[in-house]
């Protein structure tokens, strides 16, 4: 498989109310790499993987994410950069009001899917990829907090994407249910996507290892895979 | 377990829908009860307006075939609601009813003082002092008219009442306006600050905004109907009963109005809930994520 860039950042600084979170950061991510972000809390995993996302605008510096430039994307833009991410988040965000397969189509809807047997095909696929095809019809309450996990995944992968952005995907569950989550992240990176995951969890990072880079200091220094 | 979960949500999403829905239904209803006395205001003040009396007194001797002709000319007039031929013999009578005897029975005939006359009724529009005096002194010239009468001072008083009485009707009327905008634009936006977490999850898989705001816009719209639907239940049952109890009421309201007022109401539930919705959304659409948890 050919390696291309999905993350290119050169010296970003990072701000949240105009109070500079990170500086100088410099990151470059390929496809198929599985990239751990760890760092104290506070100090700027959840800001950086923000302006990963669009959600805060670049001020300092060039960044480039799955080939969209965020110096100079418009915010009519942002949807379709987010179609080309996957976001997993700690608290899941699943939308309450309605079933799994609702939450699914939704997504689909929304992303400019139209044919009916082709949205029920993906379903399937993704649900049958994190082994959660028995919960189609589920209110996501109705689900343990692994199980939404493995949804959000399930979620994140629905539009073939470039790159996971996994915001502490693991901080509310159990050892566990925490391994089958990450084997489920690994599977998704061996087949050529790249995942960015924030974490605190050392131990995941010893079992599953991956290319590590740490908040510190107000800024991002690769951590030359060790856990210090 | 999940299952009394799943119960309790939904009891609590109907029972705030509900509650919103309640709410939008009291001020649109309270909005169409306004309409509706405005309505009636305006009816009313035309009647009074309209029956004032404007008496053209003719001179003695004069033709019926002249008065006839008077008669006719002034029902062409726009300014006309109607008018009626009083003669000699009709004044008579209706005097001598009013005094209860027979005035005449000591007069000779040709003695009878009272004249033949037309009783004027004007349109609302016309019925102000400055339109009456420039229609006495046209009728004025017709050489078989002896005077005019009316009360100048009782239409002043009439006129200078009703443009109070609607000033203070529309000044309420607007503040009303303003407070029922004020509470359906407050509850709407409770009803969908419940649902941030949901919009920012939206935006978050990729959702356009346009994709977003559309069900929300579309759910306003139809809780705006059904609101407007139920307000004007309220407001058709008072209206009945109303009427049942002042059949008067008949008389100061047109269907053609009435249809106006429901279509009104159902255009404001419409319009108020739909844009409501509209700028709550957009709200929660640019909302930073932190400013979501305050």
């Amino acid at each position: 498989m050919e390696d291309h860039t999905v993350i290119n950042l050169q010296d970003i600084s990072v701000y949240q109310k105009n109070k500079l979170v990170l500086a100088n950061v410099n990151l470059n991510i390929n496809n198929g790499e599985f990239v751990y972000l760890i760092g104290k809390t506070g100090s700027g995993k959840s800001s950086l993987m923000q302006l990963l996302y669009a959600d805060l605008p670049v001020e300092q510096g060039k960044a480039s994410i799955c080939g969209y430039n965020l110096n100079s994307i418009k915010n009519s833009q942002i949807p379709f950069l987010r179609r080309k991410l996957g976001i997993v988040f700690q608290d899941f965000q699943l939308l309450e009001d309605r079933t799994i397969e609702e939450n699914l189509i939704f997504v689909l809807k929304a992303t400019g899917w139209k044919d009916k047997q082709e949205i029920q095909a993906r379903i399937i696929e993704v649900l049958e990829e994190v082994e959660l095809i028995s919960k189609l019809k589920v209110m996501p309450h109705q689900l343990s907090g692994g199980e939404q996990q493995r949804i959000v995944i399930a979620r994140a992968l629905l539009n073939h994407p470039e790159l996971i952005l996994a915001d502490e995907p693991t901080g509310n569950l159990d050892p566990e249910t925490s391994n089958g989550i990450m084997k489920v992240l690994m599977k998704i990176s061996q087949s050529g996507k790249a995942v960015l995951m924030a974490t605190h969890n050392y131990n995941l990072i010893h079992k599953f290892p991956g290319k590590i880079i740490k908040c510190e200091e107000g800024t991002v220094v690769s951590s030359d895979n060790k856990l210090d | 377990m999940a299952s009394n979960e799943e119960k309790n949500s939904k009891r609590r999403i109907n029972s705030a829908y509900i509650t919103s829905l309640i709410s939008i239904t009291l001020v649109l209803f309270t909005l169409g009860f306004l309409g509706l006395v405005l309505i009636h205001a305006h009816s009313l003040s035309n009647y009074i307006k309209e029956n004032i009396g404007f008496e053209i007194i003719m001179k003695p001797g004069v033709k019926e075939a002249d008065i006839v002709y008077l008669k006719k000319t002034l029902d062409a007039e726009d300014f006309v609601k109607s008018t009626e031929y009083i003669t000699k013999e009709e004044a008579t009578e209706r005097l001598s009813e009013v005094l209860g005897e027979a005035f005449t029975g000591f007069l000779e005939e040709e003695n009878n003082p009272l004249l033949p006359s037309i009783d004027v009724r004007f349109n609302a529009d016309w019925a102000n002092n400055d339109s009456l005096v420039a229609i006495e002194e046209a009728v004025l010239k017709n050489e078989a008219v002896k005077e005019v009468y009316y009360q100048k001072s009782l239409v002043h008083l009439i006129n200078k009442n009703v443009r109070k009485i609607s000033l203070v009707l529309l000044g309420f009327s607007l503040l009303l306006l303003l407070i029922a905008m004020a509470l359906i634009n407050n509850t709407i936006r409770l009803s969908v600050y419940s649902k941030r977490f949901i919009i920012r999850s939206m935006k978050l898989v990729g959702a356009t905004e346009s994709f977003i705001r559309k069900p929300f816009v579309m759910k306003g719209v139809i809780h705006g109907i059904l609101s407007a639907v139920l307000a004007l239940s309220l407001l058709s049952g008072i209206v009945a009963v109303s009427k049942q109890n002042i059949p008067e009421l008949e008389l100061l309201s047109s269907m053609e109005t009435m249809a106006y007022l429901y279509v009104a109401v159902i255009l404001l539930g419409i319009v108020m809930s739909g844009l409501s919705t509209l700028f709550a959304v957009k709200r929660y659409l640019h909302m930073r994520a932190d400013s979501l948890y305050a």
